[in-house]
């Protein structure tokens, strides 16, 4: 059973930025369990969003406050290059979960045998966002926040990954920053960036078609 | 303990934890056949000794070290520093089971050492023989003390400034406290400089945890008062290196 449920606010006039301003809201944002995504064009401070969110980067004003237990997977996490990534695993995923885990890499075709260093940029892709996702606490609230979880990833993982986060939407609130490469991408609920502005905009038949116009 | 995990696991990886085993468990029996340790078979146990001594410490600080400020330095660069802040881990845990999983491989290195003399090189006068076990084992003590707080900072300082310097703090630091002061009182003897004195009375004497005098001239085994002062005195570097190892640890490269 899920202790409580996952919550995550950011507060108008929420500031985000490294010395200068970047962005910021204008209104509350207020987001419930399930996927949302993070659009905006390159530069414009996704990754700044999501580092202020998991409170790994100071915001130069407003407030952020969340409940649950927070994990966030930055684009450009590695593993030594000569760990194998049955070994990453075991290290990582608690035993519990740690079969499950194994099953998922052998579905997608990852190799655990292989060291991480002779990895294509997909699959270290894949050994990243499978530690994220099986290092959850079924027991507790989560909220998962991913850098472009999909870049490099074939449409056979990406859909599976995409399948394990429907499953479980009602209980975990997933933050997910990304490029998508296809229109029909259905983005019921998404974060955008624009004109140093962030906005949630929600609407079940929502399409990355309809909103990458939205973006400058 | 994940990040414990995954380090220890990482080391282990790397396989090079194999080559300092094989130099603190059997170069210490070829050596002694390099030395003067062959012409004369009472030199042999001594020099096995002094051996397996030398190649503890020579393993410590070219691979125990060098293992540390690659695994700090990793930690800062590679995300998983700021990976595990955001779940939670502060910086000082992540400082504290990398730090455990180093010490993990290093610090058996003395115990190897202390067990490679008891086992092959104990004298065969009893009284002599539970003297030569003590002082080992209180060397073995000793090097787990001077190894440890070195460690940490090597992990400290290679997350903030790089691994070269990471490795460079503790082994400059090690060879200077075993050697170096040596030379400084030699230098002291010749010419007083009151600089030169303060400058000797605040460095590390890592020499008073290194055995090999001692063993090699069986001079038997610490005066039990002076081993606790010995013990404070480590504890006390331990303790203002972990507090500067702390200070200087840090788990990402940007802000």
């Amino acid at each position: 059973m899920s202790d409580g449920t996952p919550q995550l606010t950011l507060s108008p006039g929420l500031t985000i930025g490294y010395q200068t301003p970047l962005a910021k809201t204008e209104a509350t944002i207020s987001l419930e369990p399930g996927t949302h995504f993070l659009l905006a064009r390159n530069g414009r401070g996704k990754t700044t969003l999501l580092r202020t969110i998991a409170r790994s980067l100071r915001q130069l004003n407003g407030s952020v406050e969340f409940t649950g237990r927070m994990q966030y997977i930055p684009e450009d996490l590695r593993f030594d290059e000569e760990i194998p990534v049955s070994s990453i695993f075991k290290a990582m995923i608690p035993k519990a979960r740690l079969a499950t885990a194994m099953e998922l890499a052998e579905r997608i075709e990852l190799d655990l045998k292989k060291p991480y260093g002779k990895l294509s940029t997909g699959n270290r892709r894949k050994t990243s966002l499978i530690v994220a996702e099986y290092s959850l606490d079924p027991s507790a609230a989560n909220i998962l926040l991913l850098d472009e979880p999909f870049s490099g990833l074939d449409a056979y993982a990406r859909t599976a990954f995409e399948n394990i986060w429907k499953l479980s939407a009602d209980k975990i609130l997933r933050l997910v920053s990304c490029h998508p490469d296809y229109d029909s991408m259905a983005m019921p609920s998404a974060l955008l960036i624009q004109n140093g502005s962030i906005q949630h905009t929600c609407d079940t038949a929502q399409t990355w078609s309809q909103l990458k116009s939205q973006l400058n | 303990m994940r990040l414990f995990k995954l380090t220890l696991s990482t080391i282990f990886r790397r396989k090079s934890w194999a080559i300092s085993a094989l130099l603190v468990l059997v170069f210490p029996f070829v050596l002694p056949y390099l030395s003067s340790g062959a012409e004369n078979p009472v030199l042999f146990e001594p020099a096995l000794a002094q051996a397996a001594w030398s190649m503890a410490w020579l393993s410590t600080i070219f691979w125990g070290f060098f293992a540390a400020a690659k695994a700090g330095d990793a930690n800062a660069r590679s995300g998983l520093g700021e990976y595990f802040l955001t779940t939670g881990v502060s910086a000082t845990r992540q400082l504290l089971e990398i730090w455990a999983a180093v010490t993990t491989f290093v610090a058996p290195l003395g115990l190897a050492a202390a067990l490679v003399c008891i086992f092959a090189a104990s004298p065969s006068l009893a009284d002599e023989r539970i003297m030569w076990i003590n002082a080992n084992l209180q060397y073995a003590l000793l090097f787990a003390l001077v190894v440890a707080p070195l460690i940490a900072l090597a992990v400290a300082v290679s997350s903030r400034f790089g691994s070269l310097t990471g490795f460079l703090t503790s082994a400059g630091l090690t060879v200077y406290g075993l050697y170096g002061v040596g030379y400084m009182k030699m230098l002291l003897s010749v010419e007083s400089s009151p600089l030169m004195t303060w400058l000797w009375s605040v460095s590390p004497h890592y020499h008073f945890a290194d055995p090999t005098e001692r063993l090699r001239y069986k001079l038997g085994a610490i005066d039990g008062g002076q081993f606790p002062l010995l013990l404070a005195y480590f504890a006390g570097i331990l303790l203002l290196y972990v507090a500067i190892s702390r200070l200087l640890f840090r788990t990402k490269v940007t802000a």
